[in-house]
């Protein structure tokens, strides 16, 4: 009874475990989006800031392609909508996680509590 | 317990203190970078100015990471400026200038935030290493806990208003109080109980005590001197009215009283028929047709004070007065003899309580308070009515019985009913006479009154005199104004 609680216990650990590092991975996975958020946010503003006189130029690998202001405006525009978007979707996405590992941890406490009481009632036996 | 709550306290705030530190450290570390970012910035800034002063330079270019080539910079105004990921932008370098200036605001601006997040935590890491002292009790601070039992203020919160000040209630009693005496004194209450509100309630209390006899002794001596005119009607109305309110308008009982008192002498006959209609039972020994008796210390015969409580008494001793002096015929002489003396003995309030002393079944009770008369007969003031205890039960019997034969049934019931309770009762008369023949017979008072009689009567010749001559003559009201005088001078030669 003990033994099969606590193989019962590993596995629901286990995945307790993969829980959280999906949560960590949607984390991280935001953090950056917001970084990018920033950047291009900047690069916005600096595009405003030029003129047509200047010529901009996109790095793709290791070319510097030529861009056209208003195509570039309209990229840097896009991307930013872009990322706004993903920024949501990971955040939605943290939250089912979340809600799930909390599920998944109470689940883990209970069957803790069952084991431990197995293994006093073994204790007491023996 | 407490230690190791102690020591979780001390390990949780190490913690915490630690914890503080570390973002303190992080926070620090991130200034630095961003200040580095804001020196390059400057340096940038600088080259930026002085590349366009020349059309080309002859530098030595890098090659690679370990070699250098000699090499020419031209197109000195044109820069490719990273604008952010991975987009460039070709631009003089006056353009460039104003980017670098757009970065280094960002990088201002975070570099303010930062050193004011520091500043945070480096206060709550301060803050952290109180607690820490104080928790291991290393900086000698004390830990004061305190249960909160304030339930009643907490669910009242009308109430807490009324606690705000203390002395609010009871001054608000306190002024009710003074009022009603007020009335009957007019006005030294009053005083008495503004003083009042400065002191706490238990002394406002004791001080309306004492107010309250003081002003009763002045009404009485008042009443005296104020209703030298009104008589038999107005007291017997009075007596009526006391009998069953006990809280007679002051005036109207000062009337009553008074009249009672002066006229005693002239209208015994009348005002003690009529007072024995009513058969004040509120009333007192007073003993209303004594127009001498007086309090020891206010010269006023406490038959006026005894009457119902507040203002009445004065009344009450007066009817009773004629009603006694209609028994009296019978004996008197020796009771009011007795009564005067008693009404001597009254020089402080405890001796009201003393003298004033129901007779209930031929014992003397304490009377609960001297307004309602019981035994008017065995209290001093009663004595107006019957001095000593057996004469006050005969008297009483007899008045009451003329009580109820003469008047009628509710006059007398009204007498009794105070007395006993404040229903008029017209059937009861021969109980009533018995419980309330307050045979002066107060039985601790007057021994303590007969000796005191006896000494004061010497030591209290003006008392004395003046009761003869109330007796005799009819009271006059200047004697009131003098008794005022004397009555603490009275006092205090009984003192003595």
């Amino acid at each position: 009874m003990a033994e099969a609680l606590q193989k019962k216990l590993k596995v629901e650990v286990e995945k307790y475990s993969q829980m959280q590092k999906d949560v960590s991975k949607g984390m991280s996975a935001r953090q950056k989006l917001e970084t990018q958020l920033a950047e291009n946010n900047i690069v916005k503003e600096e595009l405003d800031l030029l003129d047509t006189a200047n010529t901009v130029y996109k790095l793709i690998g290791p070319v510097l392609v030529k861009q056209d202001l208003d195509e570039a405006k309209a990229t840097v525009t896009k991307r930013l909508e872009y990322i706004n978007g993903e920024i949501q979707r990971y955040e939605s996405l943290l939250k089912d996680l979340e809600k799930k590992s909390d599920n998944h941890r109470e689940l883990l406490s209970s069957l803790q509590q069952e084991y431990q009481r197995a293994q006093g009632l073994a204790v007491g036996k023996v | 317990m407490t230690e190791k709550r102690k020591i979780e306290n001390l390990g949780a705030v190490v913690r915490l203190r630690e914890e503080h530190q570390k973002v303190v450290k992080d926070c620090e570390s991130r200034i630095l970078h961003w200040k580095k970012v804001s020196d390059d910035y400057e340096a940038l800034n600088d080259r930026l100015k002085t590349l366009p002063d020349q059309l080309s330079y002859d530098i030595m270019v890098p090659f690679g990471p370990l070699a250098f080539m000699p090499g020419k910079l031209v197109h000195t105004n044109e820069v490719t400026a990273l604008l952010g990921d991975n987009w460039f932008a070709k631009c003089s370098t006056k353009q460039a200038q104003k980017i670098v200036d757009h970065r280094m605001k960002y990088v201002k601006s975070e570099l303010d935030d930062l050193s004011k997040t520091a500043k945070n935590f480096e206060a709550r890491a301060g803050l952290v290493k109180e607690l820490e002292t104080i928790s291991s009790n290393k900086g000698g601070y004390v830990d004061i806990r305190e249960d909160s039992e304030n339930t009643d203020i907490v669910v009242t919160k009308g109430k807490q208003r009324k606690a705000h000040k203390p002395n609010s209630k009871p001054k608000l009693d306190a002024v009710l109080h003074l009022k009603k005496e007020v009335e009957e004194n007019g006005g030294e209450s009053e005083d008495g109980g503004s003083g009042k509100d400065a002191t706490t309630k238990e002394e406002l209390w004791a001080r309306l005590d004492e107010l309250e006899k003081l002003e009763e002794l002045q009404d009485e001596q008042d009443r005296l001197s104020y209703n030298v005119d009104m008589n038999g009607e107005d007291t017997s109305s009075f007596s009526s009215e006391e009998e069953k309110e006990g809280d007679a308008a002051p005036p109207e009982n000062g009337l009553g009283v008074k009249p009672s008192w002066t006229s005693v002498p002239h209208s015994k006959a009348p005002p003690s028929s009529d007072r024995k209609d009513e058969d004040d039972d509120d009333e007192e020994e007073e003993g209303g047709g004594l127009p001498t008796i007086f309090f020891s210390h206010a010269t006023e015969p406490k038959k006026v004070r005894i009457n119902t409580g507040k203002n009445t008494m004065l009344k009450f001793s007066e009817r009773k007065e004629q009603k006694d002096l209609s028994k009296r015929k019978h004996k008197n002489g020796h009771n009011n003899g007795h009564s005067h003396h008693e009404l001597h003995k009254i020089t402080t309030p405890t001796d009201l309580y003393r003298l004033f002393v129901d007779v209930k079944n031929g014992e003397p009770v304490p009377r609960k308070s001297i307004l309602k008369s019981r035994s008017r007969e065995n209290s001093v003031c009663s004595d107006t009515s019957e001095s000593s205890a057996a004469d006050f039960e005969e008297r009483r019997t007899t008045g009451r019985s003329f009580s109820h034969e003469d008047t009628t049934p509710s006059d007398t019931s009204d007498g009794i009913a105070e007395e006993e309770s404040p229903t008029a009762v017209p059937l009861r008369p021969a109980s009533r006479f018995e419980a309330f023949s307050g045979t002066v017979v107060e039985k601790d008072p007057m021994p303590s009154a007969v000796p005191h009689l006896t000494i004061a009567a010497p030591a209290l010749p003006t008392i004395l005199e003046r009761r003869q001559e109330e007796v005799a003559p009819d009271v006059a009201p200047p004697q009131q104004a003098p008794k005022k005088l004397s009555k603490f001078k009275a006092a205090r030669l009984l003192q003595k």
